[in-house]
């Protein structure tokens, strides 16, 4: 067996079959356990290593070839592979919970096994066109067959699509500028290729427009799995650049425009943020100023860089679904989601009030939470860069606790004397409180993400050196 | 021979670690007495409803966590790290607490406050709520991991565990829209605290330097005072702690006086240089502390007058760390817990408590020996004679309500032997005040700054004699004691305004990039960065 295999073939062929086969009762349970399986597999079972299991030898080779092109994961791959199919299993097993149909967990398992493809492809440039194809297939998600597709579907299509020109022209540029680094207009027309392309893939200001208006027309649950899993990957593709071109890693001027982009994400998330009137916005919102954090983490010039950047992807995941997961139980009783329609619902849902309050405050970096320790260690490290730009930072995550504090408020408010009752079914309580509770242990506890995150700076050669 | 030697020296090694890891641990039983005891009392609530020895477990459970606090007198200082964060060079501060003379006042302060509740609740409507119970014992644990926290990010932590379950406990228990509104925005006034204790723990970040409460740098102390200010409503002075709550004499005592407590116990724990900020933070606190004594004076009752006695209290003790002196706003965080305790949990009508709570004025007057002896040893320069009102107002305030018997319930109903408890809780808060002004800290056995004390309590007496005989000092009617007066809700106004012109702004930006022409201003912003951002690059 070899690791592509099972951790991109096998995944898709799921997907697969569940989509025609299955229905929506068992594929979460499938789905998810399927990603839970390959989660566990990829924590225990080091990849390319001979393993004594028995009497039977197991090793799990790392790479396959495919049409001359190579798809190869490696030991340093599995910590990653471990989380990121970890936190898809919470995503599956939510699916059963959010009340989404089957398509979410068979598309999503080939969401994820083509996400997984774009970090083991080799030449790594072909990541572009995986994360292209694992954009398409999030559009099935997002639309049901029989639904015209909305404002913001077309705009995300039309700006990932644009994205993917870009990145490749400037893959092409990059080789000539590595031959010839002294040539100053070919560095500053691929740096500024580049640039434009990952300011789609991350929808930078102003492009992120397309994600509170696709929160608002779509399934919150589908789009913060998209949420969660485009930026996370287009992340990793991104620190592969880094690491290939010293020019690119040595260019203060990229630094800092990875850097004011991300304090610029941040700083317009919170503030927009704190002024909806909308649950959908909201989660919006918080999740660019997330996506912001990852740039400034991208951005520091500091040799721990990579450590806050892999840091801050876990917890982000675990945020966004229990966020999502609430939304979605909210959206069954107030489709719209407008503060109007969700006004004194805690009563009713209080399992899902606190959940999504807490995956809220931790997103806006609230103590004990699970945001608030690689909020903290990219606080300080930015801190010893401009203290100017940590309070930009700080009022960025102000704006998003206000949004936290007005959306809590307006869940309590009530002149109704109803008594408080849980109407969440059981597999719904039992989701959020596990979501719940692994907040408060990352947020109290982020030693237990170390297995996940110790090894994964080796995973590029330069970065971080 | 010479493997058997490094194994001997290894294992008198490893004895002499246990030893010395031994007294860590003291403070962690003191809070496991009292997190498992409520825990105990949610199982027995689950499995054995009916159970009638839920409140002698509880009683139990804060008996040996006051017991266990002695036991740090013969260890002290120590310090209990848990496990560092990971990676560690992400995260220099560990996790820490530490056992000192001035965390052990304030701790023995919160068990006996604990334990006291819990004797005094018997006599209360609410008796047989374990869930309550539960709440005070946690609250109580929690309380003593903040006192002792050495690091900013430990008292982070503990602010934010304390925050959350005063939010989710006073959501879960008041009624109506207001009330509600009035929890969130409390909430989110501490929550601004936490921001400026956090902005503090930057700063020391910018400078380079590792942030603990002894190795602080000058600039952030400030920040320290501010963030306390903030979350007990004096910096800007306003109430964040309403008078509505279904559990006002028990739990909700211990909710307000433990999370107070847990704010003003850092500024015990550092020496506040004085910066230019000093003098204009110093008259924002004496302007709080005048008035919440002066209201408190004025209040018809203890518990309607409580906001204002929190004000005025934590007022006094911004003061003295703003004066430079540690030792007295742990002194007045004391006051506070164990003379406030003894107030709001006498409920009953008893002439002897009545006179026995005098012991209170005593705490509060600054005379040499009692608990607040060390309060001004500080510079309080020409804010001397305010100081002197302030405090002369709170303790007139504090005599007025503690003679007070008409509006408590009597005791005649009840068993012989709750009759025997709640005066046993009351009298068990008056020892400790005495005890705390003889023994176990630094502020102890102080003579301090007597001449002030005495014009203090000469004063205090006046005010006690002018106010039974001049219409002035009447209590105001009780709907005008609120969370939320004239001058507070103009704030509030006036911030509102601005957000909602922001939202207008922000509306118009979102219509536009959302609009059918979003696309075409999208592409041209991009242009626009694009080439400033080529411009700059050359």
């Amino acid at each position: 067996m070899s690791a592509p295999i099972l951790w991109i073939v096998l995944p898709f062929g799921i997907g697969v079959l569940i989509l025609f086969l299955l229905r929506d009762r068992f594929s979460a349970w499938i789905g998810g356990g399927t990603a839970a399986i390959l989660s566990l597999i990829a924590l225990i079972f080091p990849i390319d290593t001979a393993l004594l299991v028995g009497s039977i030898s197991v090793k799990i080779a790392p790479a396959i070839q495919f049409f001359g092109r190579s798809f190869e994961l490696n030991t340093a791959d599995g910590p990653l592979l471990a989380a990121f199919y970890g936190l898809a299993a919470f995503w599956f097993f939510g699916t059963e919970a959010s009340g989404t149909a089957n398509r979410f967990v068979s598309l999503g398992l080939m969401i994820v096994s083509l996400l997984t493809a774009s970090i083991a492809v080799e030449p790594f440039l072909y990541a572009a066109l995986l994360l292209m194809t694992a954009a398409m297939l999030v559009i099935p998600l997002l639309v049901r067959s029989y639904q015209k597709p909305g404002k913001g579907v077309v705009r995300f299509l039309i700006y990932q699509t644009m994205a993917m020109p870009f990145i490749l022209f400037s893959g092409w540029m990059l080789a000539g500028v590595e031959g010839s680094p002294g040539n100053l207009t070919a560095t500053t027309q691929a740096g500024t290729m580049l640039g434009l392309g990952f300011a789609f893939l991350f929808a930078v200001f102003p492009l992120y427009n397309w994600i509170p208006m696709l929160m608002e027309e779509s399934s919150p649950y589908a789009t913060g799995f998209l949420l969660w899993a485009l930026p996370t990957f287009t992340a990793i593709f991104a620190l592969g650049f880094l690491d290939r071109y010293t020019w690119l890693r040595t260019t203060p001027q990229l630094a800092n425009a990875i850097l004011f982009s991300g304090i610029f994400m941040i700083a317009s998330g919170g503030f927009f943020a704190a002024l909806q009137r909308h649950l959908g916005r909201i989660l919006a919102y918080a999740a660019i100023a997330e996506v912001g954090l990852l740039l400034v983490a991208m951005g520091l010039r500091s040799s721990e860089f990579v450590e806050i950047t892999f840091l801050t992807l876990i917890p982000r995941g675990l945020e966004l679904t229990v966020w999502a997961l609430a939304l979605s139980i909210f959206k069954r009783e107030a489709y719209s989601l407008r503060f109007s329609d969700v006004q004194g619902l805690a009563k009713k849902y209080p399992a899902a009030t606190i959940a999504l309050s807490l995956a809220h405050l931790s997103m806006a970096g609230f103590p004990l939470l699970a945001g608030f320790p690689p909020r903290l260690a990219l606080w300080t490290e930015l801190a010893a860069q401009s203290l100017t730009l940590s309070l930009w930072v700080i009022i960025g995550m102000a704006g998003l606790l206000a949004a936290a504090i007005r959306t809590i408020a307006v869940l309590v408010m009530t002149d109704l004397e109803t008594k408080w009752s849980l109407t969440e079914t059981w597999v719904q309580t039992a989701m959020l409180g596990v979501g719940v509770i692994g907040l408060f242990i990352l947020g109290m506890f982020p030693q237990a993400m170390q297995p996940f995150l110790a090894s994964l700076p080796t995973l590029f050669e330069h970065l971080g050196q | 021979m010479k493997k058997i030697v490094p194994k001997a020296i290894g294992q008198i090694g490893a004895a002499i670690k246990l030893i010395q890891l031994s007294p860590s641990m003291l403070i962690l039983i003191s809070c496991i007495f009292l997190f498992i005891t409520a825990l105990a009392l949610v199982l027995l609530r689950a499995f054995q409803p009916n159970a009638r020895y839920g409140w002698l477990v509880a009683a139990g459970g804060a008996l040996l966590s006051l017991g266990s606090m002695f036991a740090w007198l013969t260890q002290m200082p120590f310090d209990l790290s848990l496990p560092a964060w990971q990676p560690v060079t992400l995260f220099t501060s560990p996790i820490l607490f530490r056992a000192n003379g001035i965390s052990w006042v304030l701790a023995m302060s919160i068990t006996a406050l604990t334990f006291s509740i819990l004797l005094t609740t018997v006599t209360q409507q609410v008796y047989v709520n374990s869930l309550a119970w539960a709440g005070t014992l946690t609250l109580g644990g929690l309380g003593i991991l903040a006192v002792s926290a050495h690091n900013p990010l430990t008292l982070l932590l503990v602010w934010a565990a304390l925050d959350l379950a005063e939010l989710i406990t006073q959501l879960s228990s008041v009624k109506g829209a207001d009330n509600n509104e009035r929890v969130v925005i409390a909430f989110s006034t501490r929550a601004l605290g936490i921001g400026f204790l956090l902005w503090a723990n930057i700063l020391a970040a910018a400078g380079g330097s590792t942030f603990d409460f002894q190795s602080m740098p000058a600039n952030v102390g400030i920040f320290l005072v501010i963030a306390a200010g903030l979350r007990l409503g004096v910096y800007p002075l306003h109430l964040p702690y309403s008078a509505d709550s279904a559990l006002r004499r028990g739990f909700g005592t211990g909710l307000r006086l433990v999370g107070a407590v847990a704010s003003l116990s850092v500024l015990g724990h550092v020496q506040i240089p004085p910066t230019n900020l000093t003098p204009v933070l110093m008259f924002f606190a004496i302007v709080a502390a005048i008035y919440g004594g002066w209201m408190w004076l004025r209040a018809p009752d203890d518990l309607n007058g409580r906001p204002f006695w929190m004000v005025g209290m934590a007022s006094l003790a911004l003061l003295a760390a703003l004066s430079g002196n540690p030792l007295g706003a742990a002194a007045w965080s004391s006051a506070l817990i164990l003379v406030g305790g003894a107030l709001f949990l006498a409920s009953t009508q008893n002439r002897w408590i009545s006179r026995a709570m005098l012991i209170g004025a005593w705490s509060l007057s600054t005379l040499p020996f009692s608990l607040t002896a060390s309060a001004w040893l500080g510079r309080l320069g020409f804010f001397l004679p305010l100081v002197i009102i302030a405090q002369a107002l709170v303790v007139a305030g504090f005599v007025r309500h503690a003679l007070r018997l008409s509006g408590r319930e009597t005791l005649d109903s009840q068993p012989s032997w709750t009759r025997l408890a709640n005066p046993v809780g009351i009298g068990l808060l008056l020892l400790f005040q005495l005890l705390l002004g003889w023994i176990g800290w630094d502020g102890a056995l102080q003579v301090g700054a007597w001449l002030q004390a005495l014009i203090a309590s000469l004063l205090t007496g006046g005010l006690v004699w002018a106010s039974r005989r001049f219409r002035l000092f009447n209590p105001v009617r009780a709907h005008w004691v609120t969370a939320a007066g004239t001058r507070i809700n103009a704030i509030y106004e006036g911030l509102w305004s601005v957000y909602r012109s922001l939202g207008r702004l922000s509306q118009a930006i979102l219509v536009t990039l959302e609009g059918e022409g979003g696309i075409m201003w999208t592409l041209l912003f991009l242009a626009l960065f694009v080439t400033l951002l080529t411009q700059g690059a050359r």
